[in-house]
């Protein structure tokens, strides 16, 4: 499965060996957060309850299939992780996280604010029996203000910041991305400043409290908006695929499919120009400003002479005169794509439990480089890995603690909560 | 001691208010920032430079192309309004690479810094003589970040894309899959052809996606190289960045072969996680593992809805999202989106059921939430003047952001870094500038 360049990857050392996370979060964003440091190399000890897992995202698959029992939904955020299935509602199981924080770098938690800390796990409860934790609490609002009650999810993020009005065409609808990245860019986020904590801590020897709101993260990446807005007192209001601060620079209908044009440098623009054989638009708008005020007079003619070539045309003459073009791919291409494939950006790999997968890998680093190694486990599948080898448990204590219903398993019950149809007991597992 | 309740104790401990007598995360890391024409190098920059990173921005002696990307053709004094958001906290300084007195100079800073961002076409700066192989000789521990969408190596790059252009927020979107599933499906002819087309997101999603994944990836290399000494070169794509996150499309395809394509404000793997029209707009609702649909539909008095899409299966069936939306939009076009939000919020049976408010950016920007937490805030600024811009983004207790300041004029603090770097005095620097290197 692996060639030469695969097993360099895997043979190269990772950033993060030695450090420790406890990732009892949920649904996408803090699974996310915690995922980024586990393709580092963190060791990832994520947490679910017993029998359903965590529900709101091994349930998610588009027409609700889960094929090889996997979870499209779960997987997508949760892979290199060991699996820990605790209740959480029983004191034994606050006391299973309470010996894991001890001996963690990090804990990363999505509950509603306030939760853990009145189930005694908190940040002010857990810094007392380890002072150096880095603990990153991810909400939809924060810990505090106003809204710190209102649950939220990404679309209601992309909602409430104004990026779904932002987004789509004037006479279409406000459109939200159907990526959830209010929780995938607050995610990436919330592991950047872990990261920035750990340096301090391996400095200073300080942990410290992180509180990371989705919707604020949506906020921040809204570029131009608040300014203009304050600035003119007026909305901002959508253009649909015409971006009207970098102009040109649009996604176009062509004879066969759609490609992504831009020329905003004098010289680009140029070179797009002469492409169209329109000379007379570059020395109407060959300044920038004109373009900006007067953009649908750019736009337009771009539409209308893309309309009439082939993506492949289109892209065979943005090398030959200099201006930027790209296909507007979707998940087939970007698999089928030689380039994405020679850069193992799609990178395929032998799972020790499912068989032959492919997840995307952006982290190319000469020295350190993300790599995936096994996908989402079945609820409480790694159990005794954790419990014996890093809490030292006996295997006595652990069956106790199965009969008492503290640990658990998966249920079949549940979707794509259980090991593949064909498991012989013993393949994946690490312990 | 535990006098308070938690909401009080996260706010006394992490109010951005608080911040200034804190010690910065990134204290005695300084990174030369060469970005040119991409909000992607500026944010990830922006986000090491508001932990406390001593940031210097590089720029040609004209400016960076990024200070003229803004709307309308609006600046404030020289400058556009992104560029404004993210020239917070760093130093703005000129130089020319692209002669040969300019490079001595960039060789001679880069002793002293731990990060290079840069976001020029691939192998821009090898053929400059700048490549990651020369500059680690000059600095073994230096962490080199290079970020173009084409990447900088591959089939693509050796065909020659991306060469001799800026690299484009809307290329990162469109190539990276993420604008084939934003928008109106084909088949919603009630609107207009061309808007049923894969559509980019308004703001620059591919360029801050892609900034952060930098940042994250640099920041891991940092820990690397700050327990071994050594260094690495990083190539980051916004567009690849982008293909990661569009949740399991990529999955998707290779375990069934199914193509995840644009469904306007619907969910294709769950039911409800959508948008609904509202009397005075739009409203999101979710409702989707099945105690929780059973949940919804209970507020909306629609019992007969849960026997009929009982599974998530019904519920995530395409064909079925119209429908159903039009049964629950029966209920909520009644009211208004605030109403719709207090009767949720009201809720107290079994299940979890979410409604929240889909607003205009002038209508949340009023929101009292943001301006109380300084996710957005009025800043003073000693160039630019009173400014109510994007915060600060992270709560936290021990390291917090901060905001110092938000832009600097086009080689505003050339005298000061290089004479803190260099040792350069006025006379030498104005040479330079008749030079036209700096």
């Amino acid at each position: 499965m692996l060639d030469a360049k695969a097993l360099e990857i895997m043979a190269k050392r990772e950033a993060l060996k030695g450090i420790r996370v406890l990732d009892i979060t949920r649904i996408i964003y803090g699974p996310w957060a915690a995922n980024l440091l586990a393709v580092m190399g963190a060791e990832v000890i994520h947490v679910e309850i017993p029998g359903s897992g965590d529900l709101l995202i091994r349930a998610v698959s588009p027409g609700g299939v889960f094929p090889r029992g996997l979870s499209p939904g779960m997987m997508c955020c949760n892979s290199n992780k060991y699996y820990l299935a605790v209740d959480m509602h029983k004191e034994e199981g606050l006391k299973i996280i309470k010996e894991l924080a001890a001996r963690c770098d990090v804990i990363m938690e999505n509950f509603k604010p306030g939760t853990f800390d009145r189930w005694g796990i908190g940040y002010r409860q857990l810094k007392e029996i380890n002072p150096d934790i880095i603990y990153v609490s991810m909400q939809g609002f924060g810990n505090w203000g106003p809204y710190w009650t209102r649950p939220s999810y990404d679309a209601y993020a992309q909602g409430i910041t104004g990026l779904a009005e932002i987004t789509g065409f004037p006479d279409g609808l406000a459109v939200k991305a159907q990526t959830w990245i209010g929780d995938f860019l607050s995610g990436t986020l919330a592991a950047f400043y872990t990261l920035a904590a750990l340096r301090h801590r391996n400095r200073m020897g300080e942990g410290q409290f992180i509180d990371l709101s989705q919707a604020e993260v949506l906020l921040r990446a809204m570029d131009w908006t608040w300014l203009y807005q304050s600035i003119t007192g007026e909305g901002r209001e959508r253009t649909g695929n015409w971006d009207p601060a970098v102009v040109p620079s649009t996604i176009a209908k062509t004879k066969d499919g759609f490609v992504a044009i831009g020329a905003f440098p004098k010289k680009e623009f140029q070179g797009l120009c002469q492409a169209m054989g329109r000379a007379d638009l570059y020395e109407e708008f060959r300044d920038v400003e004109k373009r900006q005020k007067e953009y649908e007079k750019v736009y337009r003619p771009i539409d209308e002479w893309a309309a009439g070539k082939t993506t492949q045309e289109i892209l065979a003459l943005s090398r030959e005169y200099s201006f930027a073009a790209a296909p507007v791919n979707n998940s087939e291409t970007i698999h089928k794509n030689p380039h994405f494939n020679a850069r193992k950006m799609v990178w395929k790999f032998l799972d020790p439990l499912w068989g032959d997968l492919a997840y995307p890998r952006p982290w190319h680093l000469s020295e350190t480089p993300g790599r995936v190694r096994w996908s989402m486990r079945p609820v409480g599948f790694d159990n005794e890995h954790v419990m014996i080898r890093i809490l030292g448990y006996t295997q006595g204590e652990v069956e106790e603690l199965y009969e008492k219903g503290v640990l658990g398993k998966w249920d079949e019950n549940f979707p794509a909560t259980a090991p593949p149809k064909d498991w012989d007991g013993k393949k994946g597992l690490f312990y | 001691m535990e006098v308070y309740e938690w909401t009080d104790w996260a706010r006394l401990n992490t109010e951005p208010g608080r911040a200034k007598d804190k010690p910065q995360a990134l204290d005695g890391v300084t990174v030369l920032d060469l970005s040119y024409g991409s909000f992607a190098g500026l944010f990830a920059s922006s986000l090491m430079a508001e932990m406390g990173a001593r940031v210097i921005r590089v720029e040609p002696p004209e400016g960076d192309i990024a200070r003229n990307m803004t709307p309308q053709a609006m600046k404030v004094k020289d400058t556009g309004l992104a560029y404004i958001v993210e020239g917070r906290n760093k130093h703005h300084i000129t130089l020319d690479i692209n002669i040969p007195k300019g490079r001595e100079i960039f060789l001679k800073m880069l002793p002293k810094v731990q990060v290079l961002i840069e976001t020029f076409p691939p192998r821009y700066m090898e053929n400059l003589g700048l490549g990651w192989e020369v500059l680690r000789e000059r600095n073994p521990s230096l962490i080199y970040c290079a970020i173009n969408s084409w990447g900088q190596e591959g089939p693509a790059v050796d065909e020659g894309m991306g060469q001799g252009t800026l690299d484009y927020d809307v290329v990162a979107q469109a190539l990276g899959g993420f604008a084939w599933t934003v928008g109106l499906p084909e088949d919603y002819t009630e609107f207009p052809e061309y808007t049923r087309v894969p559509t980019r997101m308004g703001n620059w999603m591919g360029w801050y996606m892609g900034g952060a994944m930098a940042a994250f990836s640099i920041m891991s290399a940092l820990i690397f190289a700050e327990a071994t000494g050594e260094g690495q070169f990083i190539d980051i794509s916004p567009a690849e960045a982008l293909a990661t996150v569009n949740n399991y499309a990529f999955h998707v395809y290779y375990l069934t072969g199914l193509v995840i394509g644009r469904v306007a404000n619907f969910e294709p793997a769950a039911y409800a996680y959508h948008y609904v029209q509202a009397k005075d707009g739009m409203v999101f609702l979710a409702g989707y593992a099945d105690p929780n649909w059973k949940a919804l539909c209970s507020i909306i008095n629609r019992s007969d809805l849960v026997e009929k899409y009982p599974t998530v299966k019904d519920r995530t069936n395409p064909k079925n999202f119209i429908p159903m939306t039009q049964e629950i939009e029966k209920f909520t076009k009644r009211y208004t989106r605030e109403e719709i939000l207090k009767i949720w919020l009201d809720y107290r049976g079994p299940g979890v059921t979410v409604a929240g408010e889909v607003l205009k950016p002038l209508e949340s920007m009023k929101l009292e939430h943001w301006h109380e937490r300084k996710a957005l805030m009025k800043i003073k600024d000693k160039d630019y003047g009173e400014l109510l811009v994007q915060g600060i983004t992270s709560k936290m207790s021990g390291t917090p952001p901060v905001l110092k300041w938000v832009c600097r004029p086009v080689g505003a603090d050339n005298s000061l870094i290089y004479r803190e770097l260099l040792g350069y005095d006025e006379e030498e620097l104005n040479r330079l500038k008749a030079q036209g290197v700096v």
